[in-house]
């Protein structure tokens, strides 16, 4: 081998492992930050409580929405219109949250039917229907064409 | 009427382009003459045409014609003006008309504004530039015509959302399309300069403003935008590693990486191959950005109600893009400057590549973690997200090494490797910056190893600037002006970021009127609170006090009511204390007898960050003026 190639030879095996390195330290990483999306039936399906955090979605339940005295946390359903979840959030509710209309929450499963809320994602435009909660719709077969 | 005359236009701006290309394709590469007034010609009516069409789409949301569906679905007579003309690129179809007449607007002031250059590389960039035009203009009126009519006319518009009415919200937009729409015009100069082989030095400084007009724009749009997630959403940060967010990001760390190899190709002469790839590469992230926001493939706060099968298009519009640059590429690029060898280490340029590796390994981790959710729900049916974690755990360590470069980097020559020249320098800023970080960590209270290590490095690269600014010649300042504000606001930014992370506090709880609550050192008190009547609202405004070590802030956020449509929104109320702010928001949704729901945030140096935000665009407005000075003398 000419001392040229060899010297381009080393140059492409450290760049391969440097590669290989940072590679496996992202996707290491990305495994770790890694949210899940359930709807409530998937939970009420799923024969494990997904530990961690994890987002639901659906749709807020006309009537559920209850607040607790003397502290900031409230308490709703969050329903595909075939199974719900009970969410308790401590926090104040975000501009867009309403009754009936479509939600995601991010937090921690309790057990499989109750999520300790800690975000709740609000969305620029008031008829948006974000794309989990329409699949969650989708799946039950409660989807509306008025949500189009 | 008025709507038929936009549409009128348009097609006529159609027509006008398609006639463009054709006199091109006629003259100049069929009878190759190197005549091209009547294509310029064209090219300006062209722009004016797209021009006055989107003209009369603002004015028809002015005047609120509700025969077109866009102003229909998006606007309301009872919206005020500005939020009426605004809402004309607040939805897809006239945000995509202001696409294409960005795309033109760049084309008309490279035209007008580059006189001295070579004729046949000007006119082939402006044939560039104006097939992307036609490609999306096209893709317009065929699939999202804005002036779309609807039968029977109704009398009133939908759109009269009031979180949505917002004067940085409305004009954000703008500026990110002057900023990334702006890349088309140096990826349309490298396929001239490819073809008509002038890809040398030269070109080099001549696309040099061409990327740094853009970046300039975008880097302002993108500080609008954060500031307005900021005060608007209520969620107290600046930065939420949203998938919109990061499209925006991906082309400005790819054009950042373009103007530090731009410069090493116009001073030694190297990177050509890297260079023309950053090109196309910022170009395609562009537009990747425009699928990402356009297509409602993203789950995020900007998604909006939308059409996946423009997606499928805006997808075949990219790959055709990138296809077809790569093939010019490959074909064109000149062999002869491809001299690997003689490197330099420890020189100026050495520095650069290690900057553009380091921009690129950060782009990677971006594109990652925005596109890897997207292809497993396409590829399984599961459904995730990525934390903001994952972002802060692996970009922490390398940002931290990075601005070490960044002040070393330019202490280097080109060409030479300066390691022992500069090396007592570096030993001085690392005293000098060591010091500052012990002070700050002491006067903190604060000895986290993270912590200490985020000071550390970004005071290192901001003495290295100061230094710089005090003991260097005036001249030379001068003509780094644009890279002493740049990286100074970088180093800040890193700097605030650290402090923020570190300090800021968050509080939620529940108050009744007259009671407070305490933590730790800071107390809130719920003084008074008082109904108004506003416009078209009514309005439950609260007295706050907040004391945080001897300091009394009063704040006064609100609750507005709104009867059309039913809607409640919470105002936040924010007051600084020097850069820090207090940051205080009610929630609509409490009953005010049992206590009325607060969130409060103590944002520590936040305005640093805005700071820090406004020197990096600096830097580039200075970049601007500079390149002319430079001619002139």
């Amino acid at each position: 081998m000419s001392p040229a190639s060899k010297k381009r030879l080393n140059y492409f095996l450290i760049i391969g492992i440097v590669t290989l390195i940072l590679g496996k330290f992202i996707f290491g990483s990305l495994q770790k930050n890694t949210v899940y999306f359930f709807s409530p039936t998937d939970l009420f399906l799923s024969s494990e409580k997904p530990r961690g955090a994890i987002r639901i979605g659906g749709l807020v339940k006309i009537g559920s929405i209850q607040a607790k005295k003397n502290d900031s946390v409230y308490t709703f359903l969050v329903t595909d219109l075939k199974n719900d979840i009970y969410v308790e959030y401590k926090g104040i509710l975000p501009n867009l949250f309403q009754e009936g209309k479509g939600v995601v929450v991010e937090g921690v499963l309790k057990d499989k039917k109750f999520l300790l809320g800690k975000n709740i994602l609000a969305k620029h435009d008031e008829n948006y229907m974000p794309p989990e909660v329409a699949d969650a719709l989708k799946k039950t077969g409660n989807w509306n064409k008025k949500y189009d | 009427m008025i709507s038929n005359l936009g549409l009128l236009f348009l097609v006529a701006g159609f027509l006008c382009t398609s006639f463009a290309i054709f006199i091109f394709i006629k003259e100049n590469i069929i009878r190759r003459l190197i005549v091209y007034k009547n294509f310029f010609l064209f090219y300006k009516i062209s722009f004016f045409l797209i021009l006055s069409s989107f003209l009369f789409l603002a004015i028809s949301f002015a005047i609120s014609d509700f025969s077109i569906i866009s102003v229909y679905e998006n606007s309301h007579t009872d919206k005020p003006l500005f939020y009426k003309i605004s809402a004309s690129w607040g939805n897809h179809e006239g945000s995509m008309l202001l696409f294409v007449l960005v795309i033109s607007f760049y084309g008309l002031l490279f035209l007008l504004s580059s006189k001295k250059i070579n004729i046949t590389l000007k006119a082939v960039t402006i044939f560039f530039q104006v097939i992307i035009q036609f490609i999306f203009l096209f893709f317009l009126i065929f699939t999202s015509n804005p002036f779309a009519k609807i039968y029977p006319i109704p009398s009133q518009g939908l759109g009269l959302n009031p979180i949505l009415q917002d004067p940085l919200l409305a004009i954000h937009p703008p500026f990110l399309y002057l900023g990334y729409v702006g890349f088309s015009l140096v990826f349309s100069l490298l396929l001239s300069a490819l073809v008509s082989k002038q890809y040398n030095h030269n070109w080099a400084s001549l696309s040099k403003k061409w990327v740094l007009l853009p970046w300039t724009f975008l880097t302002f749009g993108i500080s609008l935008g954060s500031f307005w997630a900021y005060y608007e959403l209520g969620w107290g940060g600046y930065w939420f590693w949203d998938p919109v967010e990061n499209a925006s990001l991906m082309p400005w760390i790819a054009s950042t990486a373009l103007i530090h190899s731009i410069l090493v190709m116009e001073k030694t002469r190297k990177f050509f191959s890297w260079t023309a790839i950053l090109t196309i590469l910022t170009f395609v992230l562009s537009l990747f950005g425009t699928f990402l926001v356009r297509s409602g493939v993203l789950n995020s706060v900007h998604a909006f109600a939308n059409d996946p099968e423009r997606g499928v298009y805006i997808l075949f519009i990219i790959s055709l893009i990138t296809l077809s640059s790569l093939i010019i590429y490959i074909l064109k690029f000149p062999t002869k400057h491809n001299n690997r060898g003689n490197f330099v280490v420890f020189s100026r340029e050495f520095s650069i590549l290690l900057n553009n590796y380091f921009l690129m390994f950060v782009l990677t981790v971006v594109m990652v973690g925005t596109t890897y959710p997207i292809l497993l729900s396409v590829f399984t049916s599961e459904s995730i997200s990525v934390g903001p974690q994952y972002y802060n755990t692996i970009l922490a360590p390398f940002v931290f090494i990075f601005l070490i470069l960044m002040a070393s980097g330019p202490l280097m020559n080109w060409n030479k490797n300066s390691f022992f020249s500069i090396k007592n320098k570096l030993l001085t800023y690392f005293i000098i910056s060591a010091v500052l970080t012990f002070l700050i960590s002491f006067f903190v209270k604060e000895d986290d190893s993270i912590f200490l290590l985020g000071i550390l490095c970004s005071s290192y690269l901001i003495v290295s600037v100061f230094y710089e600014m005090f003991f260097y010649n005036k001249f030379i300042i001068k003509l780094n002006f644009p890279r002493i504000f740049s990286h100074l606001g970088f180093g800040l930014l890193i700097m605030a970021i650290t402090l923020n992370y570190f300090f800021s506090r968050e509080i939620t709880t529940k108050i009744s009127l007259g009671e407070n609550f305490l933590s730790q050192d800071i107390e809130i008190k719920f003084l008074k609170s008082t109904s108004r009547q506003g416009k078209n609202f009514q309005e439950l405004v609260g007295s706050y006090e907040i004391t945080k070590e001897k300091k009394v802030i009063i704040l006064n956020p609100s609750i507005r009511k709104y009867a059309q449509p039913k809607q409640f929104t919470s105002e936040t109320s924010i007051k600084n204390d020097g850069f820090s702010d207090f940051y205080i928001a009610m929630d609509y949704a409490s009953d005010a007898k049992t206590g009325i729901g607060i969130r409060f945030y103590y944002n520590y140096f936040v305005r640093l960050i805005w700071v820090s935000f406004a020197l990096i665009t600096i830097g580039g407005i200075f970049s601007l003026s500079i390149k002319k000075n430079e001619k002139k003398s």
